[in-house]
């Protein structure tokens, strides 16, 4: 059973440092998306909101001008 | 609009992929790295279809959208299960193949959550952005767990000179991946060459599994002291 919480509690710890070095790479970042298996153009992401038949951005919950940024 | 680079490295990216199976099959280890040449023939497919609908339905199209996007989440749970394999081989002494499964399993699910409870604000097309957003979190993911493998190397003193050269080039191709992400980042002005580097880097993958299988036979030894500095 320990043996068993032991793999638990590591797999979390992998998950909290994934994610902690994901947002410490990913601050500032644009939107833009990790893209390499396989190969070929990555299409525009679906994050971004320019080109292409791009579905709606995520962040987004209806339309409207969006009102200034808080960090300008 | 992709650059021409793309178009060049993209078949090159399919021949190392080809050639990773057929060294694999020559040395007689497809079995041995199963999940490792699933990886490279679903990327190899992958790619081809990849083309197929690119060129019957244009680069801005929303099959190729959809297509891209699907198939590379499923690439990238491919490779996650490929890392997992190496790590069953590297802990095979110790037996705890059930353990390492587990832990690929909660380690998976919770991913998969984690990305739902970041995506599910999103109302439209959630089913997309959790896929995005769980394939990014795996190459997170993946990156955390060829480090920790590594780490596993050197405490086992691991000596199978292929295993650790599959290991490295792995660790070192989702390494590259994460710096020029945060490059990218940092330095947005010289977006040209940060588009031109992840296709190489795509390219290096294969080209280092394949040197792995045709030119480091399994029976390949490294001495422990060339991994790690024994203190005296």
């Amino acid at each position: 059973m320990s043996r068993k919480l032991a793999v638990l509690f590591l797999a979390m710890l992998i998950l909290v440092g994934a994610m902690s070095l994901k947002t410490v790479v990913t601050t500032h970042g644009d939107g833009s998306v990790v893209m390499a298996n396989a190969g070929g153009p990555v299409p525009p992401s679906p994050w971004k909101n320019a080109g292409g038949p791009v579905p709606p951005s995520p962040w987004k919950n209806a339309g409207g001008p969006v009102p200034p940024s808080p960090w300008k | 609009m992709p650059g021409s680079v793309t178009y060049v490295l993209w078949p090159l990216t399919l021949l190392a992929q080809v050639g990773v199976v057929v060294c694999s099959l020559r040395g007689h280890s497809f079995r041995k790295y199963l999940a490792l040449n699933l990886y490279m023939l679903s990327s190899f497919f992958a790619a081809i279809l990849r083309f197929s609908i690119l060129s019957q339905y244009g680069f801005s199209s929303k099959e190729y959208f959809y297509f891209y996007y699907y198939s590379e989440a499923l690439l990238t749970v491919c490779l996650f299960f490929g890392l997992i394999s190496l790590y069953t081989n590297v802990l095979t002494e110790l037996k705890a193949e059930r353990l390492v499964h587990l832990a690929a399993t909660l380690l998976l699910l919770a991913t998969a959550l984690f990305s739902y409870l970041v995506i599910r604000q999103s109302a439209n097309k959630m089913l997309t952005h959790f896929v995005v957003e769980m394939s990014q979190n795996l190459y997170f993911v993946g990156l955390v767990l060829t480090y920790v493998l590594w780490g596993a190397i050197m405490k086992l003193r691991e000596t199978r000179t292929r295993l650790i050269q599959l290991v490295l080039s792995t660790g070192l191709y989702f390494s590259a991946f994460a710096a020029i992400y945060a490059l990218r980042n940092l330095y947005p002005s010289l977006h040209a060459i940060w588009g031109y580097l992840p296709p190489l880097i795509a390219l290096a993958l294969p080209v280092a599994w394949g040197y792995a299988f045709w030119r480091v036979p399994e029976e390949a030894r490294l001495a422990p002291a060339r991994l790690a500095v024994v203190p005296r």
